[in-house]
């Protein structure tokens, strides 16, 4: 078995060789040859595969065939290239690792614009190239050197309409006034926008947010501590609120809809001063399908039909202007950037979380824990 | 040729020595790896050791860490012992009925496990629920999403590691050797606590060690059950490897693990023969 896992990955390095050109196709043959592999099947097997697919490293889950839908489709019947999943989630230890091993097996990374800017200058990514990406087709502030946001996320919060149905909170302000709205909170975990969301509730304006106020907004996290839980995934907040752990919680926006429907209404989503974050795409440095292949892909990425693709199987509003005004009725309460809530969110600054996420994110948990 | 260092070494270690020198390879390089990082990155030195004395929030994570293993190693460790007790002297149908029992629990994920005890203990669960509705209690009781979920998912999830080694030493125990104390005067407790208890020492050591060893690497269930507010150091490493890129740390922690289970054998080696715990040569 081994043998043939040796063999199969020998033919399919020889085939990327061949293909940059890198091995003639005489020694390629014969190493397809030596390895007992026809050449038939080769071409039509994982070889040429290799160096002939875009290989996504995203979050699982149904992002798998979202992303299948709204930009393999397009992306395969333009180029002929297949689009695959690595679905083990790119956190940045792992691209770094990947990258240091010399082992490169993804082309391009659903992650967050602050990762660009923590492992570009490192040298573990690729740049964007700006001549196939349009820097026009997303928000002017969220195109980076190493990475472009495609779509947009956000931190919001729902609430329980049982325990505040009167007098709704409207605000980050309201969330962390447990006097006022008494009851449990949930918060993410891992510092990212929980910061943000303390810092307004403080009084900061969204114009003077970054650099962030550590020291305040840790004040403002603690004085609610005893009242918080923290959730480290989507499902895990989603779960707090379902099965009635908290009465209100910060979510990710996109999850608003689904937690609406499974609790009857019983919690609504606000968005007011919802946090906006850049995801973005950026590519591993010496990724296998090469750099011109998969700049096309991303640019594909950001075209209107996938942008609202997107919008519509995973809840991820578009980056794209372009795209904006055909945020389809339905989906205007819970996308960030459709006319009803554009004016009123607060955008997250990738490079202050890319330079000090890591001391962020240790002081949140000493904070918390 | 006579006495040459090949032929007294033996065939036999001849034989596996290439698989040895495998696995010492594939086992100790990892290691070796992680020791160089936390002495060289971010750069070279012993920083990395200089924030156990200098940050609080290191020391704070390993006091917590050490904090709930201890505590949950004493309730294992004294449920199992009670769990083995009673498996030993009940009659050979009940004990395989006990002995499945604890085997299927033993088996079951930790995950589900997890997940079992928020449904169960948790704001809206199951006996929280039933207090509330038959009005015992006005406000549910607080069992998770702090550290006293964590011990209690925790010492759930360590019972079978502290029955199985217990169970082994005390089905060794020779009866008569009970009989003859009670025959020589002893009452009940002092049979108990001056033969019996001292006899199952070896496995009241063994299943402290693994269970203090198997709970300082716990990750999932002070995730999930301490609701963010238990930061355990396993939780910690992975966040510093794959969250905020510090590597140094990460290694250092890791390291300090390892040295620490090290000396932990060591010190016990000192007290009884490790051999004995282990279920080799008797005492």
């Amino acid at each position: 078995m081994h043998d043939k896992q040796f063999m199969r990955e020998t033919v399919a390095e020889g085939a990327k060789a061949f293909k940059e050109g890198r091995m003639d196709r005489r020694s390629f043959l014969v190493l397809c040859g030596m390895a007992g592999i026809a050449t038939q099947s080769v071409i039509a097997g994982d070889a040429e595969a290799a160096a002939n697919e875009i290989v996504m490293w995203n979050w699982g889950g149904q992002s798998e065939e979202c992303h299948g839908a709204a930009i393999g489709d397009p992306f395969t019947a333009e180029t002929g290239m297949p689009l695959k999943f690595d679905t083990s989630g790119p956190l940045q230890g792992k691209i770094k690792e990947m990258v240091d091993s010399g082992n490169v097996t993804a082309d391009v990374c659903d992650a967050d614009l602050f990762d660009a800017v923590a492992l570009g200058p490192s040298g573990h990514l690729e740049p964007i190239d700006y001549d196939i990406v349009s820097k026009d087709r997303t928000l002017p502030q969220y195109a980076l050197e190493h990475g472009v946001s495609i779509i947009l996320y956000g931190y919001a919060f729902v609430y329980d309409t049982e325990a505040y149905g009167d007098n709704p909170p409207k605000s980050w302000a309201d969330f962390f006034d447990t006097a006022k709205f008494p009851g449990k909170r949930s918060l993410y975990k891992w510092a990212n926008g929980a910061l943000e969301g303390a810092l307004l509730a403080d009084g900061v304006s969204k114009d003077a947010l970054y650099p962030l106020d550590m020291d305040r907004a840790l004040a403002k996290i603690k004085s609610i501590k005893d009242d918080s839980l923290y959730w480290g995934s989507g499902s895990e907040a989603h779960s707090m609120v379902v099965n009635g752990e908290v009465s209100m919680g910060m979510v990710w926006q996109n999850r608003g809809r689904n937690i609406e429907n499974d609790t009857d209404g019983r919690y609504k989503l606000v968005m007011n001063e919802a946090l906006a974050m850049p995801g973005a795409y950026i590519v591993p440095k010496g990724n296998p399908a090469g750099r011109e292949a998969v700049m096309k892909f991303i640019a594909t990425a950001q075209g209107v039909p996938s942008q609202l693709t997107l919008l519509d199987c995973l809840g991820m509003t578009p980056s794209n202007p372009e795209a904006f005004a055909q945020i389809p009725e339905d989906q205007q309460p819970y996308a960030i950037t459709s006319a009803m809530n554009i004016d009123n969110i607060v955008y997250n600054d990738p490079t202050w979380w890319g330079e000090n996420g890591g001391d962020a994110v240790n002081a949140f948990l000493d904070a918390i824990s | 040729m006579n006495g040459s260092p090949l032929r007294r070494i033996g065939t036999g270690w001849l034989l596996v020595l290439p698989f040895l020198a495998l696995v010492v390879a594939l086992f100790l390089g990892p290691i070796v790896n992680i020791l160089w990082l936390s002495v060289t990155d971010p750069e070279p030195g012993l920083g990395n050791y200089a924030a156990l004395v200098t940050s609080d929030n290191l020391v704070g994570i390993l006091w917590t860490t050490i904090r709930i293993c201890v505590i949950t190693t004493a309730f294992s460790v004294i449920f199992g012992y009670s769990i083995a007790y009673a498996m030993v002297h009940v009659a050979q149908g009940s004990r395989n009925q006990m002995l499945s029992l604890l085997l299927v629990s033993f088996w079951i994920s930790v995950l589900v496990r997890t997940f079992s005890w928020l449904m169960l203990l948790g704001r809206k669960g199951l006996v929280n629920e039933t207090l509330v509705n038959i009005g015992i209690i006005a406000e549910p009781i607080e069992f998770m999403r702090n550290e006293l979920g964590v011990l209690i998912g925790m010492v759930h999830y360590m019972i079978p590691y502290a029955v199985l080694p217990l169970l082994a030493v005390m089905q060794n125990i020779d009866g008569r050797v009970l009989s003859a104390s009670r025959s020589l005067g002893a009452t009940g407790q002092q049979t108990f606590w001056r033969v019996y208890l001292p006899l199952t020492r070896p496995g009241l050591v063994a299943a402290s060690l693994l269970v203090f060893i198997l709970s300082l690497g716990f990750y999932v269930t002070p995730a999930i059950l301490g609701g963010g507010k238990v930061l355990m150091v396993a939780e910690y490493i992975s966040v510093q490897i794959l969250v905020t890129l510090r590597w140094g740390t990460a290694a250092m922690l890791a390291a300090l693990m390892l040295f620490g289970v090290l000396a932990l054998l060591f010190l016990m080696s000192r007290f009884m023969k490790l051999s004995t715990i282990f279920g080799g040569a008797k005492a």
